[in-house]
């Protein structure tokens, strides 16, 4: 059993292994399955690997994820699932909270969300006993829209550390073609490696920068229902 | 003279916050310390006093909604409970309030409301539920310079001032404005963190009225009673309540777990069974105005099994060892290993520091291969020798966070 894992084979075997406590950006163009392959890596993260998932979700409501893992026939073993929703107020929907969802009050309250991912981390790792945990935020480009760059990186400058700290993995998404290349340095730094994803021709591609010596080549790839299928 | 409502910090306090004064919580991130002000809010309005929220971070409804979680019906107070609404703009919507700020992001457009209402009110207690918001919207100076104005408004006004405030990294020059000068009180409001956050304390870093009142107040135990931190939890409904850390004693077999318990209880210590084989001696320690339950299990092998039991509620963990018997490092070793792996903090203790044999501390740090930042504490548990200094050692590292 690996601790952390991309699940999709061809990236696992071209980087030295996902060890504990990296901060990955996942860097993409819209419409280009980012979102397919985040819930792959929670979806494998927490069933082959029996990780702690604490998602933080700014674009689909919480309930939404949990229905598309349905659709697609995925069993996630609810106990070590924890998403954090920062839409759902937003929309003035009335989702409540349960043991799997925690409610935040917007997409400005960084406070608020910071205490509901210490509050998951906490209970996966001192009460349930789970060690190895993946944080996945999606996605940056919806904080950076409420809040200004500086005020971002400090909120991840804490996370980030908490993460490496905790031996965690954590994923962050970052939509490309949204957002100074200013500003995506900036962030950047705060980084392990990055997961690029670019779209060519109606063709996707990823590789994965900065957890092998070279950056991988780029891999092609399609993206069949939840199934992330692998080109040559 | 304002009442918080939270336990204890009045009676840290000199009773509460005089009128004119300001307060800050200072939050570390990922603490849930928001309450700290609602709870205060609350309290005001119990006590008949005019509250003003200034909501940054979320809309005015969220923030109803809030109190409501709590159990705190603030709808019966609703002509005197005002709402600073400094969000909705923020994101184009529209607002129900009658303080309204037209660009939160405008210091100036911020202060005025807030002024206009400190004019207007009648002495009244002033909530700001995110200062840092506030810091991110409009800069950091921008910000200092305003709350220096708000609090000498209050001075004039007589109103109370209450800010939370995360402490995100910001330059150590804003934080220290804010931890040092700008305020005449200050709450750490922290986390017992190794790994990730699992408890939750406050502790009163300073104020500047405690002084006077410390002399007026009778209580002639409150010189004693240096260390002013209590550790909490937030309950829904409830707010803030206290509670007691228990700290686990443990190590190999006669190195004096026993005795260090004894010495250290404040009270008769009790056996607890968990089945019918493990036997857990327990006892409650009060010290410098701190308190804590002690467990202490006889020899090392049924550790796995306690600690497992107790690690999600335990904040810390003795490790006793009998300096004059080497041999039973291995054991210690093996209680070090598992400890570590729950992110429990913990101190070693050099126990039997009066027999001939005995190793030094220093010399024992080496034979366990501890790093620097694990204290080992040379002590004497059958004359009380530094068993008071490791439990306040021990504490300390457990509320370090901030
Ligand atoms: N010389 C010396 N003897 C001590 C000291 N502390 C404890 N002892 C003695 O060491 C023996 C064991 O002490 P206990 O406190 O029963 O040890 P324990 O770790 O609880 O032992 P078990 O529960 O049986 O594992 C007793 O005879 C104590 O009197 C000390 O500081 N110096
Ligand atoms: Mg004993």
């Amino acid at each position: 059993m690996n601790d952390y894992t991309f699940g999709i084979k061809v990236l696992d075997n071209a980087v030295d292994g996902l060890t504990k406590g990296k901060n990955i950006m996942l860097i993409g163009p819209s419409m280009s399955g980012k979102e397919i392959i985040l819930y792959n890596m929670m979806y494998y993260g927490a069933t082959t690997n029996e990780n702690g998932i604490i998602m933080v979700t700014t674009r689909e409501p919480a309930t939404h994820i949990l229905d598309w893992f349905k659709e697609h026939n995925l069993n996630l073993p609810m106990s070590r699932i924890g998403i954090i929703d920062c839409i759902t107020k937003t929309l003035g929907s009335n989702d409540v909270e349960n043991d799997n969802i925690k409610i935040t009050n917007s997409p400005v309250d960084l406070t608020g969300i910071g205490v509901k991912i210490s509050q998951f981390l906490d209970e996966f790792y001192m009460k349930k006993n789970i060690r190895k945990n993946q944080l996945h935020i999606n996605s940056l480009s919806t904080l950076l829209m409420y809040s200004n760059i500086q005020t971002v990186f400090r909120f991840l400058h804490v996370f980030t550390g908490r993460i490496k700290g905790a031996g965690a993995l954590g994923i962050f998404v970052l939509e490309s073609g949204m957002h100074d290349d200013k500003d995506i340095n900036t962030l950047k730094q705060l980084f392990d490696g990055i997961i690029e994803i670019k779209s060519e021709n109606d063709r996707n591609f990823i590789r994965v920068i900065g957890l092998s010596q070279k950056p991988t080549p780029w891999f092609h790839y399609e993206i069949e229902g939840s199934n992330i299928k692998m080109g040559e | 003279m304002l009442e918080t409502g939270i336990p204890k910090i009045d009676e840290f306090l000199g009773g509460g916050i005089p009128d004119g004064k300001s307060l800050v919580y200072y939050i570390q991130p990922g603490v849930e310390g928001e309450v700290f002000g609602l709870q205060t809010v609350y309290t005001s309005l119990k006590s008949a006093k005019t509250v003003v929220y200034v909501a940054s971070s979320t809309c005015p409804d969220n923030i109803k909604g809030q109190f409501a979680q709590f159990g705190w019906d603030i709808d019966i107070f609703k002509d005197r409970f005002f709402l600073v609404d400094a969000y909705n703009s923020l994101i184009r919507a529209p607002s129900k309030e009658k303080y309204v700020v037209s660009n939160p992001e405008n210091i100036e457009d911020l202060s005025k409301i807030i002024i206009d209402a400190m004019k207007e009110l009648p002495p009244s207690t002033i909530v700001f539920g995110s200062l840092s918001t506030i810091l991110d919207l409009c800069g950091e100076k921008e910000t200092i310079e305003a709350i220096r104005n708000w609090n000498k408004y209050a001075i004039l006004h007589d109103h109370t001032m209450i800010y939370n405030f995360t402490v995100w990294p910001y330059s150590q020059e804003t934080l220290d404005s804010i931890k040092k000068e700008l305020f005449n009180a200050v709450i750490a409001v922290g986390g017992i963190a190794d790994r990730v956050i699992f408890g939750q304390y406050y502790w009163i870093l300073r104020s500047d009225w405690i002084k006077e009142s410390r002399k007026s107040m009778l209580k002639s135990d409150w010189t004693k009673e240096s260390r002013k931190s209590m550790l909490f939890r937030v309950s829904r409904p409830g707010g803030i309540t206290l509670f007691i850390p228990k700290i686990l004693i443990t190590g190999a077999f006669f190195a004096g777990k026993s005795t260090f318990l004894h010495a250290l209880s404040t009270q008769s210590v009790s056996v607890d069974r968990i089945g019918t084989t493990i036997a857990i001696e327990r006892c409650h320690v009060e010290y410098k105005g701190f308190s804590a339950d002690l467990f202490g299990t006889s020899g090392q092998e049924r550790f796995t099994p306690i600690i497992k039991l107790l690690s999600g509620e335990s904040m810390g963990v003795f490790l006793i060892l009998d300096s004059s018997n080497p041999q039973d490092f291995i054991h210690a070793k093996e209680i070090l290993q598992i400890t570590k792996s729950y992110g429990l903090p913990y101190i070693v203790i050099a126990n039997k520091q009066d027999l001939q044999e005995a190793l030094t501390p220093e010399e024992i740090r080496k034979h366990l291969g501890l790093g620097k930042d694990i204290p080992v504490i040379p002590a004497v548990a059958k004359d009380k020798i530094g068993i008071f200094e490791a439990f306040e050692i021990l504490i300390d590292k457990i509320t370090g966070g901030i």
